[in-house]
């Protein structure tokens, strides 16, 4: 049993960058951003044959960032110059990756469980637990919360954030909103690859589907740290992204724990999406902080 | 700094079909400080004129001038920098879901962008901006003083438009553009704000535009009172002139031809233009 929640939390870390990436287009940025589906791939794919071609772990997961920003950067010039709809920008970008992960990786599935240079390479800080990669997974989760943390309380990540709340505030305040959402959201779609690539060490494999329904993952995410954690302030909202992402591997854990297919994740995810989005109106205790039912 | 319009032309298609011409040759100069007043019937054209100033709205011909800058060259964001501005709406103004002094710093950035790499240096607003922000707000007898951490979504109306005037005259803008920014005011907030606007205006020196549909308010305040009609200047007088004025005789203009043609009032009669 200890194995199923420490698999769960090692996922849920490794789940982090998209809950993260979520937070920044969705909450920071008011951007609903469908390139997380192709990124959250890209990441993987790119991830996976760098490291079966012997490439060090650090910098496959530094390049698959790399791969997922400038594929948010596509996203967000499509939007910003050619002022494309922010929907259809992330489509046609994800509609696009789909071919191009595809051509990365040469064929549809990647397998890293039989490569000595998988996640063996991750330092191993167990420290006598049976938890392999957690500590090592936990410091970078850590120091991603924390840079962003910080970089959302510079005058730069304030330019950022003023751009989510109020556009025309923050243009009229000087703040030069293409750049701010290029940037925002490469930023976002970096910590999706990233989290794409670490998801496919951990379960062995890169495919080029894994993205499918990346978004709705991530959004499910924040809301479940959202309801558990109420943050008002930007450093716990990254804490609750964070905590919402391992709660959600958890109840997955438990749904297959419970005798459910792998198969039924996706069901599952949409159910549990469903009752945190719902909770506000049903007025369910302790997950009714998002949205007050209407009159 | 002086501000010219030369020879301005902006239009608009209709939702039926057709064109609407707004503005078409039209011109409008002012001096460096002057605190001018703009009234006129909704569609006269008085806010798409502060937007077409502001960059909101893209001109269609002629020069917008601020000093020797020629401001309709420059992107909105871009004029922000010598730009100050308070909407109509007090939801407009400033940025609901962050702090009342993250909002007082993003005003005070305004001629950085806050995205370049300086804005990277330092958490803000730093516990310096913080000790200037409080004293500045308790230096114009603003009761937000103690509330910098307060989220600004969580203030009324009144409050919210204090705090965008506020903002607005951050970060020493040369042109201020007010746009009915009391309109959604009940009275007692109109009154704190117009008391606030005025001792911000002439504390700043700045040039300033200040569209209103009260006729008390256009007779009260700025050094300079103008008209416009259909995207026309209908009207133009300086505070001595303004004297003769009683918002029955303005009112009577506003239904009227171009003055100087058919005036409602001979006594109330202003100069034209």
């Amino acid at each position: 049993m200890l194995t199923l929640w420490l698999g769960a939390y090692d996922q849920g870390l490794a789940y982090a960058g998209l809950a993260l990436g979520t937070y920044l287009t969705l909450r920071v940025l008011n951007f609903p951003d469908l390139t997380v589906d192709g990124s959250f791939a890209l990441g993987g794919g790119t991830a996976a044959v760098l490291i079966t071609n012997g490439v060090p772990v650090p910098v496959a997961l530094l390049v698959a960032f790399g791969f997922g920003a400038l594929a948010g950067l596509v996203t967000g010039l499509i939007h910003t110059r050619l002022g494309v709809n922010d929907l259809f920008a992330g489509i046609l970008t994800t509609t696009g990756l789909y071919s191009i992960t595809l051509r990365l990786m040469g064929r549809s599935n990647i397998p890293l469980t039989d490569t000595p240079r998988g996640i063996d390479q991750l330092p191993d800080l167990s420290a006598g637990f049976d938890d392999e990669w957690g500590l090592a997974l936990t410091l970078v989760v850590l120091g991603l919360v924390l840079l962003l943390a910080l970089l959302l309380s510079t005058d730069f990540g304030l330019a950022l954030r003023a751009l989510g709340n109020n556009p025309t505030m923050a243009r009229a305040n000087g703040i030069n909103q293409r750049r701010g959402l290029n940037i925002g959201i490469a930023a976002a779609n970096g910590l999706v690859g990233l989290s794409g690539a670490l998801v496919a060490l951990f379960q062995g494999f890169a495919d080029v589907t894994m993205g499918i329904g990346s978004l709705i993952l991530g959004l499910g995410m924040v809301i479940i740290g959202e309801s558990i954690l109420r943050p008002r302030t930007v450093p716990v909202a990254l804490i609750a992204a964070v905590a919402g992402a391992v709660v959600f591997r958890g109840l997955i854990a438990v749904a297959l724990a419970l005798g459910l297919e792998p198969v039924d994740l996706k069901l599952v995810t949409a159910v549990l999406l469903l009752v945190a989005l719902a909770a506000g109106r049903l007025r369910i205790p302790g997950l009714s902080a998002q949205s007050k039912p209407e009159p | 700094m002086s501000l010219a319009i030369a020879n301005l032309s902006w239009g608009h298609p209709l939702p039926g079909g057709g064109w609407r011409q707004l503005f078409d040759g039209f011109n409008l100069s002012c001096q460096s400080g002057q605190f001018v007043v703009v009234i006129g019937n909704n569609g006269s054209g008085k806010s798409t004129l502060l937007n077409l100033i502001a960059g909101t709205l893209k001109v269609g011909g002629g020069t917008i001038t601020l000093g020797d800058r020629p401001l309709h060259r420059y992107r909105d964001h871009r004029r922000a920098r010598w730009l100050g501005r308070v909407m109509q709406n007090p939801l407009e103004g400033t940025c609901p879901g962050l702090t009342i002094a993250e909002n007082l710093r993003l005003a005070e950035r305004r001629r950085r962008s806050g995205l370049s790499a300086s804005g990277l240096l330092g958490l803000r607003p730093s516990r310096g901006d913080r000790h200037r922000y409080r004293e500045l707000l308790e230096q114009l007898g603003i009761p937000l003083a103690g509330r910098l951490d307060t989220l600004v979504g969580e203030l009324s109306g009144g409050q919210r438009q204090t705090l965008s005037l506020v903002m607005a005259t951050l970060g020493a803008p040369e042109l201020l553009l007010l746009d009915e920014h009391t309109a959604a005011l009940d009275p007692k907030a109109e009154a704190t704000v117009m008391g606030l606007t005025e001792q911000l205006v002439r504390q700043l020196g700045a040039t300033t535009f200040m569209v209103t549909h009260s006729l008390e308010q256009a007779l009260r305040y700025g050094d300079r009172l103008v008209m416009l009609r259909d995207g026309q200047l209908i009207g133009d007088w300086s505070a001595g002139e303004r004297a003769g004025l009683t918002p029955a005789s303005l009112r009577g203009l506003y239904g009227s031809a171009i003055v100087g043609a058919t005036e409602p009032n001979p006594a109330d009669a202003p100069a034209a233009p």
